[in-house]
Formats: structure tokens, C-alpha cells, sequence
């Protein structure tokens, strides 16, 4: 942990009694109540929405005409067998490695850069910040009629300059790339923020000592900076997980009908469950797919943290 | 640390206000004994229901006030519709319904009040109220429909060296699909740069509306991937497409440049696409309506305005209903927003007979629509599955236009999609 | 210190404290004008007409109608803008306020306390952001009509007071921007958990905290999915009200970005005193002892 020069009083002498009771008493009870707030509310508004589901996934279940009979596992087999399930797992990660991959890198850079002594700071750490606070109608449409096939942006600039167009809607990796788009433009800023909050917090003079050992700003950041960093990449990189395999505002927008293409090109597995739920009805096997999602995303977090643990303590000497 | 006290104590304060504030002005429903009663209308799109037309109806029911709510789309009401009729609470007194989600909610019919008293059924075209009808009883009074003419453009149609004014094109045109796709491929050949039509996924949905039982028997039982009807008529369309089409999705960005570029010379016109034709495209002044659709006539869309039971209201929410789809307010509606009004009582109404669209060279729509509101014969018959099958198909159609897959590719995929659907 | 010693730590003080160059300020530019880009557009097309936004011929020098289109929106009758405006106001403001000093006492417990279950717990809250919330609609919706909160602010604020993400978002800093040092001096102090958070912890998670606010009060305000279901036209928050302006067959959308710009107005406000906070770490001046 961080090492700094804090005065210690030497502890006074008192005998034992009620205070010291006390202060046990308040050591041991006192984290209770901090996270108690958390766990009431999120009883009453987290855990009944999710036992409703695990229980919606156990049965026949029509979303307006109620429960129509036990199912047990019947839900998650069938969804199993799905080639739309599958395609849309494929879906998901491919968008998710596509937006979150580059946008992390973009997102440390720009902290980095944030992080030294600028000009002007407020005014270019809150600019980073413009994209998170457009409206999601606003980025939609903008970047929807971008990225139209005939009559977009994109596509006429491309043709301006000589090369083809690119088929946007149509070829799904172009899809994908379209929408990791649209998800990086929200979200890059933003966790350029948290890390840099990350990055303020490391103590000064580990730099001063850096560079009195003769360590140049690119030494400095890999030797320092990120390690030091490592809670905080950690949690961006779980919360960017968690996420990035949820997306779905951004496709279900990219087009008119909102169900993820016609070849489901970019149907993510939330837009799936969605087209489950909201358009056959079938709130059972809606269920069935947001419990299998979860499993996914716990497995991919488990995954994701393990690397991570392993890339940061092995460039970090200290732990 | 003093700053700290008092600030947190503010931050206290005030959530403890907001708290407070929020409790109070929770209080909204007020079970007064039976007087003053205060109803909820939920509309999306534009039925047309000025506030003008809900003060006249609380002058004719003073102790009624009548509160609008209005969803951006469709998609948004039905979403709206399907949670609050899954938790069973929370649903305007009167909820308008589309004509497209119609048959998911004729399963779940005891939840709607029957609004069909005496003569009230016979105030509108049969086939309106046949789709709202489950075993005699009738839950939605309907509020407009969308009689299908074809939109075309007169001077691409010249240049093509087809007959341009609307008689003209309404003789060519008269026929059956075939004949629309021959007259296509000449309209091709001329090479205008201009497209036929916008898409066949758009072309289809006026194909499948005038079969009785197109995707699904009486019964409810889904013959889609077993009807020949269904097969040819997609494989005809995606042939005609090859040369005809624009091969734009309808709705999408595109298509809605492709309005304003003049991308097509004709489309499949239900009343209610006039505004979205004008609206994209105010610099495309060619834009005419023939008095003719393929095979005689179609419809494709229209509302319902329905009365869930779990309203407190629902007797003045049924006169309420009643009262908006009668002739006068229909014909109001018509005026405001174009949409073309149910009831028959309405079609001799001057307003509505002499009426004209300046954006489309003058084109008597009154006429046109009512002649062709009457050239609907067939009520499709629209199950639970249906939009879901429909969908499966369209995106069947799209694959096809976007070169991704062959015919029958693309046909196989959509059989195994409808048979998941179960 | 000897004299060599403190001309090399100036030395190196001057290094790191240098103004940065050319390459720094040119990503800074670039990410500034990709952030800006579609800004820039939604103004273009909400300071133009209908037709704005599939002409393809369109310029990029802002038409004269931005203002005729933002009246438009505020005297919309449907729209209900002041009202829509309050009350996004507040939800956004109660939301945010409550999930920072939730968030930031449940995660100074996470962080520096030892108690059983403390491992289970933390990985519980985390568990909890896993599962999809598209369904959640429905069962929510019952609990929340149950309370008899529909329609009314309620329903949107309480599902909203405390966040697994806050949770875990100060759990994270803490543990990483306070040391346990100052910690168990306090303790030692004589000073209750309760007396070191306020005096100790809550300053020092600041910077973090506001950040954390400032996300909250963003991610509420452009919320629609949930209000639209919860609340209704009588009482809406800011983007259910002007999803109204997109009811019909044909939609104009330079009324619709101007209204979407509108919404984003008082965003921009709050950036200028949330800036402030993010700007330099107390956290520096706290541990130099």
C-alpha cells in the first residue's frame, strides 16, 4: 500500500471500560449498518425483479397471460438449440471485444494524458465528458443516418475518396464495428475519468524518485502509474465486462424494427431475450436467456479478473 | 470539519424534502364517492384528439375530465401496454391499440370491456370490426383505417413513356400483381434511374393483407410454411424485386433519404403514408394517387381504442371510446392529421368528400380513399403468431434484396424461424 | 536533506511538473473534436427543418431555425417542458445525492473494515450487476404498484437510491486512495467508525464522489425506458416528455434534436461545478502528512 509520513500519538492510557466496550461494539457492527442501506433497497427493488425471473425461467410463462405450467430446464434446452442464440452470443462478443479492447487502451491514453499538467484542466477533462451527456435519441439518430448503406456519411465520403462502400447494416462485422462505434463514442470519455481519478491518487514522490533514478515519462507510467492503478483497472475493466455484454440501447436502435437485423447480423443476447419476451411473448424463455446470460457474464468477469490480476502483480514487484 | 457538519446535515435535509415532497405528490388518485371522474386517454402516434375535442366532451359530461397521455410510437405503447397488462395494474382508462398487435390481445379478450351495445358494431365497415371481434364480443372501437391506393410519379412516369395523369394510371394498374410487376419491368426497361418500387418487404405486406388465412387457419394453427398462397407470393415478389426494386427497408434512414431523393416511382399507399411522403420529401413535386390498388383493394393498419377492465372507470371510459370513433370526431381527426376515418356514417360527410391534398397535385383523397375503403373484401385472419411470422418473413424478404442469400436460402431459414416460434 | 539531494528532487519536481508538448495536446484535440462532431451535427439538423436531416446536400453552417424549433419544443402542448424539467431535476438530484453517500459509506465499510462476510458480500454486490435487467420491468412494475407509486416520482427515485456500481466504484477507491494508516490513527484517536468516516473518509473520497455524482445525475437524467413505463404524461421526467415530439407518422426531427440539445443544457451547467471538484485530488495535500 501507499507508505507516508503520518504522525502516530502514542495510544493514552485508560483503563478498560464502558468506552472501549463500546468501541468494540462499534467496530464490530458498525460495517453492518454502512452496507445496510445498499442491501434493503436492492432487496426490495434487485432481489424480488431477480427471483421473479429465475422463477419465470422454471415455467411455461406468457407475458400477458401469465404462468401456463411447470417447465423445469424445458426453457434452457430449447434456447439451447437455437441457432439465433448462438449467433447472438457470437454477437455479443464480438462487439464487446471490438468496443471494449480499443476503448480501454483510448480511455488509459487519454487519462494519461489528462493527467499531467495542462492548461485549461477543467475544461479538458470535462470535454471528454460531452459524449456521455448527448441523449441517446440524439446519438442514435446521428450516427444511424451516418452509417446508413446508401445515403450515409460515411459511405458517401468513402466513395468521395475512391474506396467502396461498406455495408454497414448488411455484413455483420461492419455492424459490429458501427455500433462499438456508437458504444465507444458514450463510453471512452468516461472511464478515461475513472481511471484518471485512479491516477490522482498516486502519490507524488514514487514519481519524484522515478525520475531521480533517471526514469523517462514512458518508464514512469508502465513501472508506476499502472501498477499502482491496479484496483482501478481492475474495476474498470469488470464494470466494462459487465457491460459491454449487456449492451443494449445502441443496437436496438441501429435500425427501424430494433430486433438486430434481419440475418440477426447484430443481435446481441439482450436484444434476443428481448425479442423473446416483448415480441413472442414467450417470458419464459426470455428468462431461461437472461439466466444463461448471467452465467456467461460471471464466467467472462472470473476471466477477465484472473488475467488481469496475473498481467498486473507480474509487472509489479512490490506485492 | 465545520464545513463537513453542515454540509452533510444540508445533504440530509434535503433528502429528507425530497422525500417528503415526493410522498405528497404521490397522492393521485382520489376515490371520490361517484361524481367528478377523471380519465385517461392513451394515444401514440396522431389520432388527432385536440384539446379542443376533450373540452367538448367534458361539456357534454361535466362531471368527466379527460387527461391525454401520448407514447412516441407504436413499439413504445406496446411495450407499455404488455408490462402493465402482465403486472395488472397501471393501464390508461382507454388505451389505443393498433391493428398489428390486435390479435395478441383477442387471446387475453376477458381482460376488455365488450363495447359493442345495440347498433354500435354496424357503425363501421365489416372487416374493421371483425378484427376486434372475439366470439361476438367486440374490445376495440375502431378509430382509422388505411384503405391502400398506389402512389406514383407522374413525371418519371413520362419520361418512362407511361400514361401519366391518374385515370390513365389507374386503367394501367387495374389488374393483379403480375400486372404491376409487368408494368414494372417496362417502367425498368425505360432506365429513368428511378426504381419501380421501394422494396419488396413493403410490396408483400399489401400481398398478404387481402388473404383470409394467410399465415394461420381459423384456428389459430400456423400454416405458413405449408400455404402455397405464402411460398409464391414470396418467391414473386423477390423475383419482381430483382429489377423493380430500391431495395430500401422501409422506415429505415435510408429509406427516408431515398423519399427525399426520389429513389422509386411507385409505392403501395395507405392513407396515413401521405404525410410520411410529403414530410420526407418536400422538394419531389411529382407525387400523384391512383384510384386503383392490385387485385382491388387492401388495408394495412388502422387503430382500435380499447377499454381494459381494470380500469376504475370503465363505463364513462366506454362512452368515451364510443364518443371519439362517432362520425363527427373522426371526421375532426381526418381534418387534423389525415387519418381516414371507420364509420360509415362518415363517408358522406363534405368535409371529408370534397377533401384535396395540394402536396399531391391536388388528388381527391376523399374519393379515392372511400372507393377504396370499399374495394376491401377480405378480413385477414391475424392470430397471436402473426406478427411474429410476419417478421421472420420480412426479414426473409431483406436478406434476399441485400444479396446476403439465395431464394430458397433464404426461404429455408424462414420455415425453420416460424417453427421455433412454437 | 543534504543540498545534492534537494537540487535533484527540484530537478525532478521541474521534470514531472513540465508542461506537456505537442503530442498530449494533440490527442486532447482529437478526442475533443470526435466528442464535439456529433454534438455539432444534432445542432446542424436542430437548427434546420424537416428535410434536414436526409438532405445529403446539407451544409455544415447552421441554419437560422434553432431557436423557432426550441420554442417549438417548450410550447409543445404535449411536451409539458417546465414540468418534465422540474422534475427531472429532482429525481436526478435526490438519485444522486443518495447513491454518493450510500455508495461512499457502504464502500469506506468494504474497504477498511474488517467484518465476517465482508469477501461474500462485496462479491454478492458485484453478482448483482450481472444479470440483465430487460425483464426486471415487469416484476418491478408490480412491486412498485403495490406501493401504490405509480405515476408519481417515487417510482422512479426509490429503484434508483443505491447502486451496486457506487458500491463497488468507492469500495475500489478507498481501498486504493486511503491508507490504513490514517485509519487506525483515527481509531486510536478514540475517534467511532462513524466519526472517521465523516471526518476522514468522506473528504478524501471527493474527488471520486463527485465523479460518481456526476455519472449518477447523467445516467439518471437521459434515463427513458423505466420512467416512460413508471410515470406518465401528467408527471414525466425530461426524455418521456419529449419523446412526444416523435409521436406521429412522419417525425420532425429538427424539432426532436432541438429538444434533445435542450435536455443537455443543464448537463452542461452542472460540468462547471463538477469540474471544479474533479481538478486537482485533495488526496495530494491529505497524504503529504
Amino acid at each position: 500500500m501507499t507508505t507516508s509520513t503520518v504522525v502516530v500519538k502514542a495510544p493514552s492510557r485508560r483503563s478498560l471500560g464502558l468506552r472501549d466496550n463500546l468501541g468494540r461494539w462499534d467496530l464490530a457492527v458498525s460495517p453492518y449498518l454502512f452496507i445496510s442501506p445498499f442491501f434493503i433497497l436492492f432487496a426490495l427493488v434487485g432481489l424480488f425483479p431477480l427471483a421473479y425471473t429465475g422463477w419465470v425461467s422454471l415455467h411455461r410463462w406468457d407475458l400477458i397471460g401469465g404462468e401456463l405450467g411447470w417447465a423445469g430446464f424445458d426453457n434452457f434446452t430449447f434456447v439451447l438449440q437455437q441457432r439465433q442464440f448462438w449467433v447472438a452470443l457470437r454477437n455479443t462478443a464480438s462487439i464487446f471485444l471490438i468496443s471494449a479492447v480499443p476503448q480501454l487502451i483510448a480511455a488509459t491514453a487519454i487519462a494519461a494524458a489528462l493527467d499531467t499538467h495542462l492548461r485549461n484542466k477543467t475544461f479538458w477533462r470535462m470535454s471528454v465528458l460531452v459524449p456521455f451527456v448527448v441523449m441517446p435519441v440524439a446519438v442514435t439518430l446521428i450516427f444511424g443516418s451516418m452509417f446508413g448503406e446508401r445515403y450515409g456519411l460515411v459511405n458517401r465520403t468513402l466513395s468521395d475518396i475512391g474506396l467502396g462502400p461498406i455495408r454497414w447494416h448488411t455484413d455483420p462485422l461492419a455492424s459490429h464495428i458501427a455500433i462499438a462505434t456508437m458504444v465507444n463514442f458514450r463510453w471512452t470519455g468516461y472511464n478515461a475519468l475513472i481511471l484518471l481519478a485512479g491516477m490522482q491518487a498516486v502519490p507524488r514522490d514514487l514519481y519524484e524518485a522515478a525520475t531521480i533514478d533517471g526514469a523517462n515519462w514512458l518508464r514512469r507510467f508502465f513501472l508506476i502509474t499502472i501498477p499502482q492503478l491496479r484496483p482501478t483497472i481492475v474495476f474498470v475493466i469488470i464494470t466494462a465486462t459487465i457491460g459491454g455484454l449487456q449492451i443494449f440501447d445502441e443496437p436496438r436502435l441501429y435500425d427501424q424494427n430494433g430486433l438486430g437485423g434481419e440475418d440477426q447480423q447484430w443481435m446481441t443476447m439482450t436484444i434476443y431475450l428481448y425479442k423473446l419476451g416483448w415480441n413472442q411473448l414467450n417470458f419464459g424463455r426470455a428468462a431461461a436467456v437472461a439466466w444463461l446470460l448471467f452465467v456467461v457474464i460471471v464466467a467472462v468477469g472470473l476471466l477477465n479478473l484472473f488475467f488481469t490480476r496475473r498481467i498486473a502483480s507480474s509487472e509489479d514487484g512490490r506485492r | 470539519m465545520q464545513r463537513l457538519r453542515s454540509a452533510t446535515k444540508t445533504l440530509g435535509v434535503a433528502i429528507v424534502a425530497a422525500l417528503a415532497l415526493v410522498a405528497c405528490a404521490s397522492g393521485s388518485t382520489t376515490n371520490q364517492s361517484s361524481e367528478p371522474v377523471k380519465l385517461t386517454l392513451a394515444t401514440f402516434n396522431k389520432f388527432g384528439y385536440s384539446d379542443e375535442m376533450l373540452a367538448q366532451f367534458h361539456k357534454l359530461h361535466p362531471n368527466i375530465t379527460v387527461v391525454q397521455n401520448v407514447a412516441a410510437t407504436s413499439q413504445a405503447a406496446q411495450d407499455n401496454m404488455f408490462t402493465k397488462l402482465a403486472a395488472g395494474s397501471g393501464l390508461g382508462d382507454v388505451e389505443a391499440v393498433e391493428v398489428d398487435w390486435m390479435p395478441k390481445l383477442k387471446q387475453y379478450s376477458n381482460l376488455f370491456v365488450d363495447l359493442s351495445t345495440g347498433d354500435t358494431k354496424s357503425r363501421w365497415l365489416d372487416w374493421k370490426t371483425q378484427a376486434a371481434t372475439v366470439n361476438g364480443k367486440l374490445i376495440g372501437a375502431g378509430t382509422d383505417i388505411g384503405p391502400e391506393a398506389i402512389c406514383y410519379r407522374s413525371d418519371a412516369f413520362a419520361k418512362a413513356g407511361l400514361p401519366s395523369d391518374p385515370a390513365a394510371v389507374s386503367q394501367l394498374l387495374k389488374g393483379d400483381w403480375s400486372n404491376y410487376y409487368t408494368v414494372g419491368q417496362q417502367f425498368s426497361k425505360a432506365n429513368t434511374g428511378v426504381a419501380w418500387f421501394d422494396s419488396a418487404g413493403a410490396t408483400f405486406q399489401g400481398l398478404a393483407n387481402q388473404y383470409q388465412n394467410f399465415f394461420e387457419a381459423n384456428d389459430g394453427s400456423v400454416i405458413a410454411t405449408t400455404n402455397p398462397d405464402v411460398k409464391n407470393a414470396f418467391v414473386s415478389v423477390l423475383n419482381a424485386s430483382s429489377s423493380s426494386s430500391a431495395h430500401l427497408q422501409e422506415w429505415s434512414t435510408d429509406w427516408n433519404a431515398g423519399l427525399a431523393n426520389g429513389a422509386w416511382a411507385t409505392m403501395l399507399c395507405p392513407s396515413w403514408m401521405l404525410g410520411v411522403i410529403s414530410g420526407n420529401g418536400p422538394k419531389i413535386k411529382d407525387w400523384k394517387i391512383a384510384n386503383v390498388f392490385p387485385n382491388g383493394g387492401g388495408n394495412w393498419g388502422g387503430s382500435y381504442l380499447t377499454v381494459p377492465k381494470q380500469g376504475k372507470h370503465t363505463a364513462e371510459a366506454k362512452e368515451l371510446a364510443l364518443w371519439l370513433t362517432a362520425p363527427e370526431q373522426q371526421i375532426a381527426a381526418f381534418v387534423t392529421t389525415g387519418n381516414y376515418p371507420s364509420q360509415v356514417g362518415a363517408y358522406s360527410n363534405p368535409a371529408l368528400t370534397g377533401a384535396v391534398n395540394a402536396y399531391f397535385n391536388n388528388a381527391p383523397i376523399g374519393q379515392i380513399f372511400a372507393d377504396r375503403a370499399k374495394a376491401v373484401t377480405v378480413t385477414p385472419y391475424k392470430g397471436v403468431k402473426y406478427a411474429a411470422i410476419m417478421q421472420a418473413v420480412q426479414d426473409g424478404l431483406t436478406r434476399v434484396e441485400s444479396k446476403k442469400q439465395t431464394i430458397d436460402a433464404s426461404w429455408a431459414q424462414v420455415v425453420n424461424d416460424i417453427k421455433a416460434l412454437s | 536533506m543534504s543540498v545534492l539531494a534537494s537540487i535533484e528532487r527540484r530537478r525532478a519536481l521541474a521534470r514531472i511538473e513540465q508542461r506537456p508538448g505537442a503530442i498530449v495536446y494533440g490527442l486532447l484535440t482529437f478526442v475533443l473534436i470526435a466528442s464535439v462532431f456529433p454534438f455539432y451535427w444534432s445542432f446542424l439538423i436542430g437548427s434546420g427543418d424537416a428535410g434536414t436531416l436526409s438532405d445529403t446536400g446539407m451544409s455544415w453552417i447552421p441554419g437560422g431555425n434553432f431557436l423557432h424549433n426550441v420554442r417549438a419544443v417548450i410550447e409543445n402542448d404535449s411536451v409539458n417542458f417546465w414540468h418534465a424539467l422540474a422534475n427531472s431535476v429532482i429525481v436526478s438530484s435526490v438519485i444522486s445525492a443518495s447513491v454518493v453517500f450510500f455508495s461512499t459509506l457502504a464502500g469506506f465499510a468494504f474497504a477498511k473494515a474488517r467484518f465476517r462476510g465482508r469477501r461474500g458480500l462485496l462479491v454478492f454486490v458485484i453478482g448483482t450487476m450481472c444479470v440483465p435487467t430487460q425483464l426486471s420491468v415487469v416484476p418491478l412494475f408490480i412491486a412498485v404498484s403495490k406501493f401504490g407509486w405509480t405515476g408519481s416520482l417515487g417510482a422512479v427515485i426509490v429503484p434508483g437510491l443505491v447502486t451496486a456500481f457506487g458500491v463497488f466504484w468507492m469500495t475500489q477507491y478507498i481501498a486504493q486512495a486511503l491508507p490504513d494508516e490514517l485509519v487506525e490513527a483515527a481509531r486510536i484517536d478514540g475517534a467511532s467508525m462513524l466519526q472517521t468516516f465523516w471526518r476522514i473518509a468522506l473528504p478524501v473520497s471527493r474527488p471520486a464522489a463527485a465523479m460518481l455524482g456526476l455519472f449518477t445525475f447523467i445516467m439518471s437524467w437521459t434515463n427513458f425506458f423505466w420512467p416512460f413505463i413508471a410515470l406518465n404524461q401528467s408527471n414525466p421526467t425530461l426524455p418521456v416528455a419529449l419523446a412526444t415530439l416523435q409521436a406521429n407518422y412522419f417525425v420532425d426531427y429538427s424539432i426532436v434534436l432541438a429538444g434533445a440539445l435542450l435536455a443537455t443544457v443543464p448537463l452542461l451547467t452542472l460540468f462547471i461545478f463538477a469540474g471544479r471538484q474533479l481538478v486537482e485530488g485533495i488526496m495530494r495535500g491529505a497524504l503529504k502528512g
